[in-house]
């Protein structure tokens, strides 16, 4: 994925998190945790909660009974985006659609239903409509079968950046030819196993307990939702009438390890990145690195810390980072990069591993 | 518009950059590791298939296939290994060895493993019960962490110390081919030198009983393809192949073993655990990776299938072969490997891909066992009985999943 291949611009945006299911991007007025009341707890417990909504009434026609909450926000996300995009499906070959979806989890309240299924009444009295809806796929699955679109169907997981996993492989995708548009997800839906690992492990932030504390960089604040964007080779989506780009991807890099900053440099290939827009998992070693990278790399440039909300999505965080980021970017509040900029859409992971996307500012 | 295809198709194989090579295969599964003991044990006829009760839960009864024994290779990285990491890690310690050189060969490839169940063996209902008490129990919390898929790909580059861009994928009964056919990608857009792709999946209770309740398991052996098929059967294991460039295959002096000459992927949008029953999706999946290769379906010698021996998969499958290869001048050799050690959930494609070059190399087609009715299609031979010798320049895997997957994997013995 070099800088001299076609580029890939994001075309839509549409997400389902705490601020409810929104098309487009998402409004910068910071939330707080709420309290979680899905399940009992001894005292205040708080995370980032997708508000409860009736899914038909933002995709009519849309039947969500049985379905994970993961699915039913890949489903909601995935038609946002798409009208924000301004694509009628029924005018596009839908067999030229990919999907690429990101988790970390995949469908856990699903599978929390199925192994109490088991508790109850045996590994023989399992119940059959769950097992298939419990796949890390499903919700990517339905998003095809929902919408008809019969191109790459394919989830993705990686710990620290799930997200920008998929969008690397969304644009390869589209650039080897093997899909005309991707609809690119990331997300997760908070479970109880998920909730109580994080407390054993001791790594909440005080701000889950009690909601007079401050919620900023003091450790792993849980949360939930799906991002999604829609994504196209960029002379296909310039050649369309009101075509509206909110980003065009470049260039992108990750590894496991090594010299993250080297590596990223190679890639800038002398350009520095007007905007550093940093992912992370809120534990603030994990912020501090992603920082101290972004500072390496944009020197005096703009760096856009991991917003607080996004980290509760630990690894497929990233599309929500990159949303905020170019919300940013569209209200100018930073107002110091020229119009046409680049940003670098940064995340870190222990033992030196990272995740760089090198965008094209509208 | 054809021609023009046809030059990029040409000039896509003639450029070493962008020819994808094997140049090495991993192997665990109820033979053995390695792939000579699945050669041995396949070319025999042997079946790994056995009759079980109360193996996997208590309770159940019916045919599943083990792999026995695990130790794993190398040095403890500290990380805790579910059964589906373990096999997947002592896959890829396999495939490296098949392909030569040292570990500092493989320091900066990109691994990609496929599981649907990551790390679902090492957890149980009391997770879901009362979490916070089940973490509190020795090694909870670690054995909790190697529940996400993701942790495949992460013990495999943990343990080998390997650093290069690393992902878990996750696509039903389709996941290990597509691992490959995102590893193809991969490398064509020159993110990493080296390659590991595959899956892995072992024996897990949550499967056994979620097939079991859908009544889609055969209580004996299964019967792919038959008209008296019953269902599938459940097996375990991993396949791990190395993919490079063919340049980079060169400039090392490694052995390619084949060339992934063409893949696709798409999607029936049609149903969360049937297939369209006319096959028209794998169908056109099959057509996509033959343009993609620039081969036309006269050129392929053997589809190793997916087969997996439920009613509506194998007909949907049989009729997607018709379509896809309508026109041949001969019919298209088809064979189900499922009916030897069962199915392997997010290891198949990937042992499937392993198995259809082992067919190529050794020139011979593998017949599917307990075939004796096959369904009636006059575009198949379905391979039964015995062995067949053969030349093989060109070969491909299908696969296809719950949530309508399909992948289609196409690889030749050279660039001829």
């Amino acid at each position: 994925m070099t800088p001299n291949s076609p580029t890939v611009a994001v075309i839509g945006i549409g997400s389902v998190s705490q601020y409810g299911p929104l098309a487009g991007l998402i409004p910068d007025t910071p939330l707080e945790p709420t309290a979680i009341t899905a399940w009992a707890s001894d005292g205040l417990r708080r995370a980032f909660l997708v508000p409860p909504f009736r899914p038909a009434s933002v995709v009519p026609g849309l039947k969500t009974r049985r379905l994970d909450r993961l699915s039913v926000w890949a489903l909601v996300a995935t038609s946002l985006a798409l009208k924000d995009a301004g694509i009628d499906i029924t005018q596009v070959d839908r067999s030229r659609i990919a999907v690429v979806f990101a988790t970390a989890f995949g469908c856990v309240e699903l599978t929390e239903a199925f192994y109490l299924s088991a508790a109850a009444n045996g590994w023989n009295g399992t119940d059959p409509i769950t097992f298939p809806e419990t796949l890390p796929s499903a919700p990517a699955s339905h998003v095809s079968m929902f919408h008809g679109f019969r191109g790459p169907n394919i989830t993705v997981s990686n710990k620290y950046f799930a997200g920008e996993s998929a969008m690397m492989q969304a644009t390869w995708l589209l650039r080897q030819g093997q899909a005309d548009l991707a609809v690119v997800l990331a997300g997760d839906a908070l479970a109880r196993s998920m909730y109580s690992w994080y407390e054993e492990a001791g790594l909440l932030s005080p701000a889950c307990y009690d909601s007079h504390s401050p919620t900023q960089t003091d450790g792993f604040i849980p949360g939930e939702g799906v991002a999604a964007l829609v994504m196209e080779l960029s002379p296909r989506a310039e050649a369309r009438a009101h075509a509206r780009s909110y980003g065009r991807v470049i260039s992108g890099r990750w590894a496991a390890g090594g010299q993250p900053a080297e590596i990223i440099r190679q890639m800038l290939d002398g350009c520095v990145p007007s905007l550093t827009i940093c992912g992370g998992n809120g534990a603030p070693c994990a912020t501090s690195v992603t920082a101290a990278l972004a500072r390496e790399i944009a020197g005096d440039r703009a760096v856009l810390l991991p917003r607080t909300f996004a980290q509760g999505l630990a690894g497929t965080g990233a599309l929500f980072h990159l949303i905020l980021g170019l919300g940013d970017v569209a209200r100018r509040q930073l107002g110091i990069w020229p119009t046409g900029g680049r940003a670098l859409l940064l995340g870190t992971a222990r033992n030196n591993g990272f995740a760089a996307l090198l965008l094209e500012l509208p | 518009m054809v021609e023009f295809f046809t030059i990029g198709v040409l000039l896509r194989l003639t450029d070493t950059r962008k020819t994808i090579a094997v140049t090495g295969v991993g192997v665990v599964s109820p033979y053995g590791i390695g792939l000579e003991r699945l050669q041995a044990g396949m070319l025999s006829g042997t079946c790994c298939l056995k009759r079980t009760k109360d193996d996997v839960y208590p309770g159940f009864e019916g045919t599943t296939a083990r792999v026995q024994g695990l130790a794993l290779p190398g040095e403890d990285s500290g990380f805790r290994y579910s059964r589906t990491d373990q096999l997947a890690i002592m896959a890829a310690h396999d495939a490296m060895a098949s392909s030569g050189g040292d570990i500092s060969t493989f320091r900066e490839s990109g691994i990609l493993m496929a599981s649907t169940l990551g790390g679902l063996t090492e957890i149980d209902a009391g997770i879901a019960k009362d979490p916070a008490a089940w973490y509190r129990r020795p090694g909870g919390l670690a054995r909790a962490a190697s529940y996400p898929f993701a942790h495949v790909a992460d013990a495999v580059g943990e343990h080998f110390g390997i650093r290069g861009p690393r992902c878990a994928i996750s696509v039903a009964c389709a996941s290990g081919a597509v691992a490959i056919a995102l590893a193809g990608n991969m490398l064509i857009e020159g993110m990493a030198p080296i390659t590991l792709a595959g899956g892995s999946d072992p024996l897990c209770p949550f499967t056994l009983s979620g097939f079991n309740s859908l009544q889609a398991l055969d209580p004996e052996p299964c019967s792919p393809f038959d008209q008296n098929r019953k269902g599938l059967n459940l097996g375990e294991g991993s396949a791990v192949l190395v993919l490079e460039t063919l340049a980079g295959a060169r400039a090392r002096n490694a052995k390619v073993l084949a060339v992934l000459r063409g893949w696709a992927m798409n999607n029936d949008a049609f149903h969360s655990t049937a297939p369209q029953t006319d096959g028209s999706g794998l169908a056109d999946c099959i057509r996509l990776s033959m343009e993609m290769a620039g081969v036309s379906g006269d050129d392929i010698g053997y589809v190793n299938a997916h087969g997996t021996g439920t009613p509506l998969n194998d007909i949907a499958e049989a009729n997607a072969y018709e379509t896809a290869f309508r026109g041949r001048n001969q019919p298209i050799p088809v064979s189900s490997t499922k009916s030897y050690f069962g199915h392997c959930l997010g290891a198949a494609g990937a042992l499937e891909a392993a198995i259809t070059i082992m067919a190529m190399r050794s020139r011979t087609l593998l017949p599917t066992l307990r075939l004796t009715t096959p369904i009636e299609s006059s575009g198949v031979e379905w391979l039964r009985g015995q062995l067949k010798r053969q030349s093989l320049p060109l070969a491909m895997s299908a696969s296809s999943g719950f949530g309508g997957s399909n992948t289609a994997l196409i690889f030749g013995s050279g660039l001829s």
